[in-house]
């Protein structure tokens, strides 16, 4: 799995609480390239989303402590600068319901946990095509 | 002369007893004191050595999910439980040709054999991380030892045993597991999901649809309910079947069309139709929640008539079925609502009514 060097700095904002796979993600994902900006929580995740710049794509875990992946959603769809920015959702094991939520909310795909590493890369490549 | 030496000779006594149950509480206070110094130095350290063996593996088990390092450190046996912590984490967290990847560094590293020695010391918590962990590696070679802890009292060590089986050998595996998943209450249907969808829906469906026909039917409405979850259409002729026998178990039935409201045949509607009048309102309630995800436009009255049934649950599921046909309007059930003749049939519409009005603001919201 080896990646070309890019021009563009891509950067991705995850938030996901589990730790162990937060720290998964963010290993796979700095080796596909991205910077990637990580919120444990649904109420940090709100805080950071309010305060920076938006990012290249954004990787939302549904089940949050605080604020869950559909109330961020919302939010990122609410906000002007962010409302047009790829949202994929993880969402643990295949609830229906969850991911047709997620996407009737304006999801752009989501992933069900556990994932596979190869599936996820080329998801998100997916979407940096479109945006580039 | 007496009695004061007396006196003086008692007072030294107490004196010695006082003397000695004060350096006995100082003795014992410094003890604690040293004892809590003592294990707290201790748990940092052991914290300490954890956190920098997380350190040194945590990555490279994320390394190896695209290729394994060339060398890799070994495991101090302190370190063993860790180890097997930290890859179980991991291999929950991925799926696909990333988790040979994993088993190629447990193999490398010999925590297999470890594994397999855990399995063997009867210590609960080490046969649990054996178990997941023979599993994840497909270790064949203790597939009797997971049969016979299926069979374990404790509910926790057999599932995982079970769903280490499905894991290693899934054909083999279904037809011995399905009688204990028929028997086993303690287990929890979640778990049993999850166990069943690894082992695949079709794989599974049609030998759990087997053994409903001939299970007693608080069993037989059990495995029913595991079959909706599952969704696999391999099983609705069996269950059609089911539902044309003589004397069915009330459970049963309700077991089936929930089953039906699932798996969303339309083939289905006629025998969804025929229990919507059924004198046991629990049924009722299932064949109205059914009709709700197969239901027509022509289903509307007979869902409208519910809405006066004595039971809370069949007017309001009859409400929420009738909200989720794909001919119902905000507008059309607002209509509806405004002809009831009942407080009680109204006001079970009005939760139905205040949904699509959230819906739609929900979805202009984006635009705006």
């Amino acid at each position: 799995m080896t990646t070309a060097p890019r021009a563009e700095k891509l950067t991705l904002f995850l938030a996901e609480d589990e730790e162990g796979t937060a720290i998964l993600l963010k290993f796979l994902l700095a080796r596909g390239g991205y910077t990637v900006v990580h919120a444990a929580d649904g109420q940090q995740a709100q805080t950071m989303i309010d305060q920076m710049p938006p990012p290249t794509l954004v990787l939302l875990d549904i089940m949050l402590p605080y604020l869950n992946g559909l109330q961020l959603l919302a939010h990122i769809r609410q906000k002007a600068e962010w409302k047009h920015v790829p949202v994929i959702m993880l969402t643990a094991d295949s609830n229906e319901r969850d991911i047709e939520q997620a996407l009737a909310a304006g999801a752009n795909d989501y992933m069900v946990k556990p994932f596979n590493p190869r599936e996820l890369t080329a998801r998100l490549q997916r979407f940096v095509k479109v945006a580039s | 002369m007496d009695a004061g030496w007396t006196g003086t000779s008692a007072f030294g006594s107490m004196a010695q007893v006082g003397w000695i149950v004060t350096i006995t509480i100082h003795a014992f206070i410094l003890l604690l004191v040293l004892w809590i110094i003592v294990s707290r130095v201790m748990r940092r350290s052991t914290e300490r050595r954890r956190r920098s063996m997380v350190a040194v593996w945590r990555p490279l088990l994320a390394e190896s999910l695209a290729e394994a390092p060339a060398t890799l450190p070994s495991v101090h046996p302190r370190d063993h439980v860790l180890f097997l912590y930290l890859w179980n984490s991991l291999q929950e967290s991925i799926k696909g040709d990333a988790s040979g990847q994993l088993n190629d560094v447990a193999r490398r590293t010999g925590m297999d054999t470890v594994a397999v020695r855990f399995l063997h010391t009867g210590r609960l918590r080490l046969q649990l991380l054996a178990v997941a962990t023979l599993g994840h590696l497909k270790e064949v070679s203790v597939w009797e030892e997971l049969v016979r802890l299926a069979h374990a009292h404790n509910a926790f060590l057999a599932i995982e045993a079970a769903r280490a089986m499905v894991r290693i050998r899934p054909k083999a595996a279904i037809p011995l597991l399905i009688p204990l998943i028929s028997t086993r209450r303690d287990w929890s249907p979640l778990k049993v999901m999850a166990l069943l969808n690894e082992a695949g829906a079709d794989l599974v469906a049609a030998a759990l649809a087997q053994a409903t026909v001939s299970a007693p039917p608080p069993i037989a409405a059990r495995l029913i309910r595991l079959l909706a979850a599952l969704r696999s259409h391999y099983s609705v002729p069996i269950i059609r079947q089911l539902m044309n026998e003589q004397e069915l178990a009330e459970d049963v039935i309700a077991a089936s069309l929930f089953f039906f409201g699932e798996c969303s045949d339309p083939r289905d509607l006629p025998m969804v139709r025929v229990y919507l009048t059924h004198p046991t309102w629990y049924i009722r309630v299932q064949a109205v929640t059914a009709l709700g995800k197969i239901g027509l436009e022509e289903d509307e009255a007979r869902l409208i008539g519910l809405l006066g049934d004595s039971y809370w649950w069949v007017r309001y599921r009859a409400a929420e079925a009738l909200s989720n046909l794909p001919s119902m309007t905000e507008a059309k059930l607002a209509e509806v609502q405004a002809t009831l003749s009942t407080i009680e049939s109204q006001e079970v519409v009005t939760p139905f009514l205040a949904k699509f009005r959230a819906t739609k603001t929900a979805t202009a919201l984006p635009a705006a």
